[in-house]
């Protein structure tokens, strides 16, 4: 550390004003760290069992479009594909989570209506038609998945930058600080000390 | 915004059944790893959806890329469940939490 300070004592007075800051600063950085922290792995909880049930749905939707590509052949279920003028959309608001914006988002039109499937009743089959719900219920699911994914990566990079900037807080500018709070004392001290002898000198002469 | 879906026909059709029209095909891992850049970039495009076996094959670095984005959010689906937010998490706290 470059002790480039002044030892006088409206140094050291200012320079306790900054110890008292930093460390409430530090405190305060500590329990958004650990609020952040709980946030997240409540969440993170919520995240398993929806990635799970990702899996489970997508697993169940190949099943059934496999099903229906062999029954009705692969032509048929593209057809029916292509046909569907269904169009879902998903929208992205923001929200704050202990000051950390993550986005909301929320999907429109994620099933498709029978009119918006666009093949009728006569072009219709029922292992399309479930294959074609799978996938629905699938798009449902990963709506509510992304937003946690997004949610958690976003408290994820929060809680990195704040626990970064605790560690610098504890283990770096804290100690420098009282270092140079020491070394203040100690110099006035010495000169204290420097200025006793120098009078004692004075009054033998 | 619109819901990206990106991997083989087999992969986008039962997403095209459901009514997404933002399909890609890219025909080998270049291909995809440059339509998954453009995706990054895109402002239209809230979620993109690639199937997880692909997304293993592609760059570290794209990867590490993709793992980071929020919007859009990228999201590997799959008969086996997807590990990058699981390796993203061990990565940023240092202990793996996902039990």
């Amino acid at each position: 550390m470059a002790l480039d300070i002044k030892p006088t004592r409206s140094e050291l007075i200012k320079l306790k004003g900054r110890i008292k800051q930093t460390r409430n600063g530090y405190k305060l950085l500590k329990m958004k760290r650990d609020g952040l922290f709980h946030e997240f792995r409540t969440l993170l909880t919520e995240m398993i069992a929806a990635k799970q049930e990702l899996t489970d749905a997508y697993r169940l939707a190949k099943t059934r479009i496999d099903l229906a590509n062999a029954i009705e052949g692969g032509l048929a279920v593209r057809a029916a594909a292509i046909a569907n003028s269904a169009h879902p959309e998903v929208e992205v608001e923001r929200r704050n989570i202990m000051g950390v914006v993550v986005p909301n988002v929320s999907g429109t039109n994620l099933r498709s209506t029978f009119e918006e499937r666009g093949i009728g009743f006569i072009g219709s089959s029922p292992y399309i038609d479930e294959a074609s719900d799978a996938f629905g219920d699938l798009i449902e699911k990963m709506v509510k998945a992304a937003e946690m994914e997004a949610t958690l990566k976003r408290l994820l990079q929060e809680i990195e930058a704040t626990k970064r900037r605790v560690n610098a807080l504890e283990f770096k500018v804290i100690p420098e600080l009282e270092d140079a709070k020491v070394f203040i004392q100690l110099r006035l001290e010495e000169m204290e000390r420097e200025e006793t002898f120098r009078l004692k000198r004075f009054k033998n002469k | 915004m619109e819901i990206a879906v990106v991997g083989s026909p087999e992969f986008t059709l039962g997403f095209q059944l459901a009514g997404l029209s933002h399909l890609h095909n890219p025909s080998d891992e270049e291909a995809m790893a440059s339509v998954l850049r453009t995706l990054l970039n895109s402002k239209e495009v809230g979620i993109v959806v690639v199937d997880s076996a692909s997304l293993a094959r592609l760059p570290e670095r794209l990867r590490e890329q993709l793992s980071a984005s929020v919007s859009p959010t990228v999201l590997g689906i799959g008969t086996e469940e997807d590990t990058t937010l699981r390796e993203t998490i061990r990565k940023a706290i240092g202990v793996d939490l996902w039990a």
